[in-house]
């Protein structure tokens, strides 16, 4: 048997094993032992590259640390905060809930940058009141899980750092490049959704009222404060994207072990009505004790010890990938499809079906190095491709039956994954008129990039 | 013969504690099976720790990755108050997170086996029968083996090469880099403690009737 012809078995045999539930990170790191038996590239490789990426890797600190952040944010109250102003803005329309749901997803995705914690965040918080609102439990889900993918296109954002991190792109320019397209989708979705709940006729309006969304303003002044450390420091170059998450992650430990003490002496809790609460109290969060600290940060170990891991293994694939020839024969097969327009939309074809199949982590560490350089060949802006392949690698988190974002929001609101699936469909055309409009319009990512 | 040759290299060779030995020892055929019998007797060896202390059982990864998040976070966010605010900065504020994450990382990464939160495709294995299940569980632990093995005997080898070279941390004076490569074999050797576990617990619950496969919530249980 030729080469060829083993790592056609290999593939098929591993996709047995994911399709039966063995977990991707074994199914691609058996790929990776496979192909390196049949190319005779020793096993040392994949190990020291598991070793690798890490120590080269100062960039990709600030995935864990805005894991963190998104944990921190949760457990202090602030994403609670967030969620409220977003309900006080559009409460008075139709779907007003499930549309502060999705605006909620845009504000915690400006300071976390994990798209599962923002999924998990806001479906947890929001998905009981929004079935206690009248809307259908599954719409609910599939909106939390929707909401979500703007969790890696808002800056900031983990995949753009791995996307930079790989294609030694300026991460602040990525991060910056994905503020209008994640506005965008933010925008598109709420849209589908006033469709979806008019035509149902879900939800129970409130009144539009001033005060309340100046009072939830002030409550969510730390979430905006955080957003804006976020952005001012790395929009000004005063700290790099890692540096920014490690600063936010001491400005919410501090704001939340300040705030517990001060929120007990105001004697409010995160169940007093907006109404009921002074506007002194609005401005101090519920927060956390230092004892709490260690069990927030275990949950960031987790999720971490399920990305990181992944990460590792996948850019090892990468690597196999690149030695096997797969760069020269997708290269051809992309730039045999014409120009400019031909090559921009092969792409996205690709990604789009990839994100099917595989998570959007190893889809970008698999595609993007392979991608990028035709692009750019091209002459599709490096930046603003990164924008492109982003926002479909997020539709995939979406998209059956590997969309991750389906899993966690069915594993928090406690609908199964295949009842939520038709509910997901409004959006998901939202966001790929979104992708779409991104992809021809290059100065939707690029405008906020004045050198570019 | 020649394998266990090389077994006895190895085992002289650690005793001796001299790096260029272990290097060489390592780096011979023998290596492979002496790693594959590491794995499964700390993967016993930790099994039965874990079963006779649960606190351990409960918190030494977590304990471990909480510690390694933390020191990485403050770390980095004291260099940068550091610049600012006294326009200085230590200069491995920058070299030591990156190995912090990794043990991070790979001491999370077996966590999440126990927990059973690796992202995978269920939906197929949770219509299976019973029988067909134990054998897809069965199927990740051996697969879960294998990976432990494998990356046992590699990063061994890298350690050991990297003590040979006395390789230190960039930013440091005396910080070697094997102290931090050393710890993603231990981190997989526990790994394979977690396959044992879970191997244990499937074959009991598949004789008592119990659930099987269930759906594992990311973030639960901590």
């Amino acid at each position: 048997m030729t080469d060829g012809t083993w790592i056609t078995l290999i593939s098929l045999g591993v996709t047995f094993l994911f399709m039966t539930g063995v977990p991707v990170l074994l199914v691609i790191f058996y790929w990776v032992v496979g192909c390196s038996f049949v190319t005779g590239l020793p096993l040392l490789n994949a190990g020291s590259e598991l070793l690798n990426v890490f120590k080269n890797g100062f960039a990709l600190l600030a995935m864990p640390l805005f894991i963190l952040t998104g944990d921190l944010i949760n457990q202090s109250g602030i994403a609670r905060r967030l969620s409220d102003f977003a309900y006080s803005c559009l409460g008075w329309l139709r779907g007003g809930l499930a549309m502060a749901a999705i605006g909620a997803c845009g504000l915690f995705a400006a300071i976390s940058g994990s798209n599962s914690a923002t999924t998990a965040t806001i479906g947890s918080m929001l998905h009981p009141e929004m079935v206690k609102g009248g809307y259908d439990e599954r719409f609910s889900a599939a909106t939390a899980a929707a909401g979500g993918t703007v969790g890696i296109i808002i800056p900031p954002s983990i995949i753009f750092i791995v996307y930079g991190f790989l294609l030694s792109l300026p991460i602040s320019d990525l991060f910056i490049a994905g503020i209008i397209p994640g506005a965008l989708m933010v925008l598109a979705m709420m849209f589908a959704c006033f469709i979806i709940c008019t035509i149902n006729g879900w939800g129970i309006l409130i009144r539009l009222s001033f005060m309340r969304v100046m009072k939830t303003a002030i409550g969510a002044w730390l979430g905006f404060f955080a957003i804006g450390l976020v952005l001012w420091g790395i929009y000004t170059g005063k700290f790099s994207p890692t540096e920014a998450a490690g600063v936010t992650v001491g400005f919410c430990i501090i704001v939340g072990m300040a705030s517990y003490p001060l929120n007990k002496i105001m004697g409010s809790d995160k169940d007093t009505p907006i109404e009921d609460k002074s506007v002194v109290s609005m401005f101090v969060v519920e927060g956390f004790t230092a004892l709490d600290i260690p069990r927030i940060v275990s949950r960031s170990a987790q999720i971490t010890g399920i990305l990181a891991p992944l990460i590792a293994v996948s850019v090892v694939m990468q690597q196999q990938l690149s030695d096997l020839g797969a760069k020269e024969v997708i290269g051809d097969f992309v730039t045999g499809m014409g120009g400019y327009y031909a090559v921009l939309f092969t792409s996205m074809a690709i990604v789009f079906f990839s994100g099917m199949i595989l998570e959007s982590l190893p889809v970008t560490i698999i595609l993007a190095p392979i991608l990028a350089p035709i692009a750019a060949s091209v002459g599709i802006d490096p930046i603003h491709f990164s924008v492109i392949f982003l926002v479909g690698a997020s539709i995939g988190f979406i998209t059956p039956p590997y969309g991750l974002n389906l899993y966690v929001a069915s594993g928090v609101t406690g609908v199964p994954y295949f009842r939520l699936l038709p509910y997901t469909v409004p959006y998901l055309v939202a966001l790929i008129f979104v992708w779409v409009l991104v992809a021809l319009v290059p100065d939707l990512a690029l405008m906020l990039l004045p050198d570019r | 013969m020649s394998i266990l040759a090389d077994i006895g290299t190895i085992f002289s060779a650690i005793l001796s504690q001299d790096p260029w030995e272990i290097k060489t020892a390592f780096n011979t055929q023998g290596m492979w099976v002496f790693s594959l019998v590491l794995t499964l007797v700390a993967g016993l060896v930790v099994f039965q720790v874990y079963r006779s202390v649960p606190f351990l059982e409960r918190h030494l990864e977590r304990g471990v990755a909480v510690f390694m998040y933390l020191a990485m976070a403050w770390i980095i966010f004291s260099g940068v108050v550091d610049r600012f605010v006294f326009s200085n900065q230590v200069p491995w504020s920058t070299t030591i997170p990156p190995f912090l994450f990794m043990i991070m990382a790979w001491f999370g990464c077996s966590y999440n086996i126990k927990l059973r939160t690796h992202l995978s495709f269920n939906e197929f294995r949770m219509k299976m029968s019973r029988e067909r299940q134990l054998v897809a569980l069965t199927t990740d632990a051996i697969l879960w083996f294998g990976f432990c093995w494998i990356v046992v005997s590699t990063t061994l080898r890298i350690a050991a090469n990297s003590a040979d070279n006395f390789a230190i941390v960039a930013g440091t004076d005396s910080i070697m880099q094997w102290w931090f490569i050393i710890t993603i074999p231990i981190a997989f050797l526990l790994m394979s403690g977690r396959v044992v576990g879970n191997l244990v617990e499937d074959w009991a619950n598949y004789r008592s009737g119990e659930v099987l496969v269930q759906t594992a919530v990311i973030g639960g249980d901590v």
